[in-house]
């Protein structure tokens, strides 16, 4: 077995290890990753046949063994509980009211916390694809006047950072982009590159899919604006210097790693403080899916994620941080 | 603490708790050692996984059937530090009264004629 291989599923089993409780894993995690490579250098001495029967006898033995160790830590948990109510009357009213505390704290965390999206369309093609899941920190970019900014990590919203927003001619709907200008900075593109402030930026996460340069689209804000929706001319109209768009206090400029297929700021206008829901913290999973099966589940969609699970899925996006780059500024000389 | 503990109070052990004992009645031996000599006492038919021996050597720690007895490198494998196990008195104690167990049962067997002898089995044809 190439030695790859063998460091591989070395370092799998011990991602895997997060399965087992904290307690067990702390204790053993290293002895078992110890035993794991032992057994899987004897395997490899064996030849390829003994490899796979290796791979599915360990991956039995992890789903057992975590089986296991969870329950024992359930049980312990429940043991725990026993002492803690005894003395005390265990009413069908206690029962009710611990799983009523469970389900309010667990709507705490899906609703305040983090909170699960689909990316169902390519305008960040390159950075999120279509079909990325991702879980997104609502708190991240929280208003920074609340009392409990020093206790969670807060940050300030920059320019390059990647942020979810309520899409502001349709609060319904949720994107993702990317911060490109904040209050006070002035925007234009010529030839598809954006110029901020004066300064040409270089840009090295974004991606160009028609070579083609168009008036409005590659050279904003110069040329006839076809497709703009309202709040677009709205920006046009209110907040145009010398052939630049000024970004308005409390908004910022967002556009679309995909430059040329992204629906954007160019478009729609500024985005307002106030639509941020969050930054993606992870992509937890990416399925390769069309659009509209992702808008909405079908009974074909259900299908095609039971029977290509493991083919469809993009294994290298899995646990995937979209970052957050800073464009470099160089000068600009037309 | 209460009265000390009775090996019988354990039985039936489990298979791979009986041959975890079995592997460490020569002596210490460190995990991997563990689960090759079970592998070879069982001509392959147990393997037992990390999380399987791990998961039962907490139990039998927690039992006092096996104690720890350091960490040093086994000079077979690489020079890695590996933690050894050895069996406790009440460990043995436990390993011969499970063997009984099953002698006895392996007799009520032969008894029924469900099992022949073994002498029998390897007897002219």
């Amino acid at each position: 077995m190439p030695d790859s291989l063998m460091s591989f599923l070395c370092r799998l089993y011990g991602a895997m290890l997060y399965a087992y409780p904290r307690g067990f894993r702390m204790e053993y995690g290293a002895l078992m990753q110890q035993a794991f490579r032992d057994r899987c250098r004897d395997a490899a001495r064996k030849g390829p046949a003994n490899i796979v029967r290796f791979t599915l006898h360990s991956a039995i033995d992890w789903i057992s063994s975590v089986w296991r160790e969870c329950s024992f830590t359930t049980f312990a948990l429940q043991q725990v509980r026993a002492v803690w109510s005894a003395g005390r009357n265990q009413s069908p009213r206690g029962f009710v009211g611990e799983w009523a505390v469970t389900i309010l704290l667990y709507l705490f965390c899906a609703t305040t916390l983090v909170q699960a999206y689909v990316v169902p369309t390519g305008s960040m093609e390159s950075t999120v694809r279509v079909g990325d899941h991702m879980l997104v920190d609502r708190l991240a970019f929280a208003n920074s006047s609340h009392a409990d900014r020093r206790l969670l990590p807060y940050h300030a919203l920059e320019r390059g950072d990647i942020v979810c927003f309520r899409y502001p001619e349709d609060i319904q709907q949720t994107y993702v982009k990317r911060v490109i200008g904040m209050p006070g900075d002035r925007i234009r593109m010529v030839n598809k590159q954006v110029i901020r402030n004066g300064k040409l930026l270089l840009e090295p996460y974004t991606r160009h899919i028609d070579p083609a340069v168009e008036p409005f689209r590659d050279n904003f804000p110069d040329g006839p604006a076809y497709s703009v929706l309202p709040l677009g001319r709205e920006m046009l109209r209110d907040h145009m210097v010398n052939g630049e768009v000024v970004v308005p206090p409390d908004t910022f400029f967002a556009m679309g790693d995909n430059r040329d297929n992204s629906s954007d700021s160019r478009f729609w206008g500024f985005v307002p403080m106030a639509n941020v829901v969050g930054k993606p913290l992870i992509i937890y999973w990416s399925f390769d899916a069309p659009t509209e099966d992702l808008e909405n589940w079908s009974v074909d969609h259900v299908f095609d994620v039971a029977l290509h699970f493991f083919t469809k899925t993009r294994w290298e996006r899995t646990f995937l941080v979209p970052r957050s780059q800073k464009a470099r500024e160089v000068p600009y000389t037309p | 603490m209460g009265k000390p503990p009775v090996p019988e109070d354990l039985l039936p052990l489990t298979p791979p708790v009986f041959h975890i004992l079995l592997a460490l009645a020569d002596g210490e031996r460190h995990g991997y050692a563990i689960m090759q000599d079970v592998a070879r006492q069982t001509g392959e038919r147990l393997q037992l996984g990390p999380g399987t021996l791990y998961g039962c050597l907490k139990r039998m720690l927690a039992a006092r059937l096996v104690e720890e007895s350091g960490e040093r490198p086994d000079p077979s494998l690489d020079d890695e530090r590996r933690r050894y196990y050895r069996m406790t008195d009440l460990g043995r104690e436990a390993a011969r009264a499970e063997a009984q167990r099953l002698a006895t049962a392996v007799h009520a067997a032969r008894s029924r004629r469900i099992l022949g002898r073994p002498e029998a089995a390897g007897g002219k044809a």
